[in-house]
């Protein structure tokens, strides 16, 4: 932007100069006071963390956050209380008289219900990804993966497994089984032994050890029957 | 219809094998947005193959059979097995997103299979749970619904539901003319050709999908 209107700028930062020191703080404290106050900021701040990671990975349970949207949420149901309240004493009804109260109360149910909806959104989208652990990670998810979720998506994970099961048992099927289509025409190998540069088929590849590669299976089963590469099944 | 298309359709539906059938369906659950009916029968069917395939791999295996044929006979499982296995998970994943909306469908919930009605329930039950414990238990009174924003909501309006418009890349099965693709009100029928690959809205061929008469890719 500011390279894009040197000149504009360049005003700007003349008047800022120019303005009393009082003025700057103050207008700095407002800003400070805006960011912080502002109804559903916080919210959607706890969103923003859902998306910035990457789809199917968790970040950690962000309590501190969502303690305060819920704090902000009481706020919210607090004035739009009192402002009924005020109505109600003042006798001016909600539906003949749009009166400033009103309006007040209104802006308080809509930053209450924002905030559930933020809220919700941030519970639901986890849980979702939670579902999904019990296919990899059977039962007994990893400690690095439970120290992310919160008690109640822990033992949401317990419950929702269990029913999983249960399901799986009724069809007397395991469904956790077969992820990837069989006999893929392509195999992901791990290389066991120094192999050097070889043909591949259409390439020339150089097979050091411990190297992870996808490989032919047609390539690949050569090596795996002699024992210099193992086959890596999730 | 000329009389003989008819008995081309016979000779597909003798030709068609229950492989064939479980690959459509799979392949129209994998991509269709919704969930659609459980094939009831089929799964019936292809498990009923699938044990008597294994039991006959097993007498071969006994008879000491050429293991090339035994192991053809059980990549042949293998491939129903994934296909069954991933047309059943791939239903469990749609019911876990949408269950609500599923529940409160009819006509979507009667499309489930019964253990899949109870495993919906049960989830439903989990979810409701761990949402209560998690957000609702901490909101004030007329706010504390999983399905509504707050009781002033007419409607429930906070059910995840599947996107019907969204884009599907599909295959005619025969001559479809005059298909109403759009509804933006401006006429503009599709003719479709058996064989023929379009991306359309999902919810413009919804019926033809649910009637056999396109398939999903």
């Amino acid at each position: 932007m500011r390279r894009r209107f040197p000149q504009f700028y360049a005003h700007v930062d003349k008047v800022f100069d120019e303005m009393p020191v009082w003025v700057v703080t103050v207008v700095k404290e407002l800003k400070d006071y805006w960011n912080s106050k502002m109804y559903g900021r916080k919210a959607s701040q706890l969103l923003k963390e859902l998306v910035s990671g990457d789809s199917g990975q968790l970040t950690g349970f962000n309590n501190d956050l969502f303690k305060q949207v819920i704090e902000e949420c009481d706020e919210s149901v607090h004035h739009c209380q009192a402002l009924l309240r005020k109505m109600q004493e003042e006798g001016t009804s909600n539906q003949t008289n749009k009166n400033p109260d009103h309006y007040g109360a209104l802006v308080h149910h809509l930053s209450l219900v924002r905030n559930k909806r933020c809220l919700m959104a941030y519970v639901y989208n986890r849980a979702e990804v939670v579902q999904n652990l019990g296919w990899t990670f059977k039962a007994k998810l990893p400690d690095a993966i439970k120290m992310k979720l919160s008690s109640e998506e822990q033992k949401y994970f317990t419950n929702h497994y269990a029913t999983l099961q249960s399901y799986m048992k009724d069809l007397d099927l395991d469904l956790a089984v077969d992820m990837l289509p069989p006999k893929d025409p392509y195999i992901k190998v791990r290389v066991l032994e120094e192999i050097g540069y070889v043909s591949l088929g259409d390439q020339v590849g150089n097979l050091t050890m411990h190297a992870i590669l996808f490989l032919k299976r047609t390539v690949a089963e050569d090596y795996i029957l002699q024992g210099k590469m193992e086959e890596l099944t999730n | 219809m000329e009389s003989g298309s008819g008995i081309d359709d016979y000779e597909t539906l003798i030709s068609t094998t229950d492989a064939d059938l479980l690959k459509r369906s799979w392949r129209n659950e994998k991509a269709a947005p919704e969930i659609l009916q459980f094939q009831a029968s089929l799964v019936q069917r292809s498990r009923e193959q699938i044990q008597l395939m294994e039991e006959t791999v097993e007498e071969l295996v006994e008879n000491g059979e050429d293991p090339l044929t035994v192991s053809l006979y059980q990549m042949d499982i293998d491939r129903t097995l994934f296909l069954l296995r991933s047309y059943l998970r791939t239903r469990v994943q749609k019911i876990e997103k949408f269950m609500f909306h599923i529940e409160k469908t009819a006509h979507l919930w009667t499309r489930l299979s019964r253990q899949e009605q109870k495993f919906a329930k049960r989830s439903m039950e989990d979810m409701k749970k761990h949402l209560e414990d998690s957000v609702l238990c901490k909101m004030p009174d007329r706010y504390k619904s999983h399905l509504k924003q707050s009781l002033i909501s007419a409607e429930d309006d906070m059910v995840p539901e599947p996107k019907l418009d969204a884009f599907v890349i599909c295959r005619t099965i025969k001559f479809l003319g005059g298909l109403p693709v759009d509804d933006s009100g401006e006429e503009n029928p599709l003719d479709m050709y058996a064989g023929d690959i379009y991306a359309l809205r999902y919810k413009s061929i919804k019926p033809l999908i649910e009637s056999g008469q396109l398939d999903l890719v």
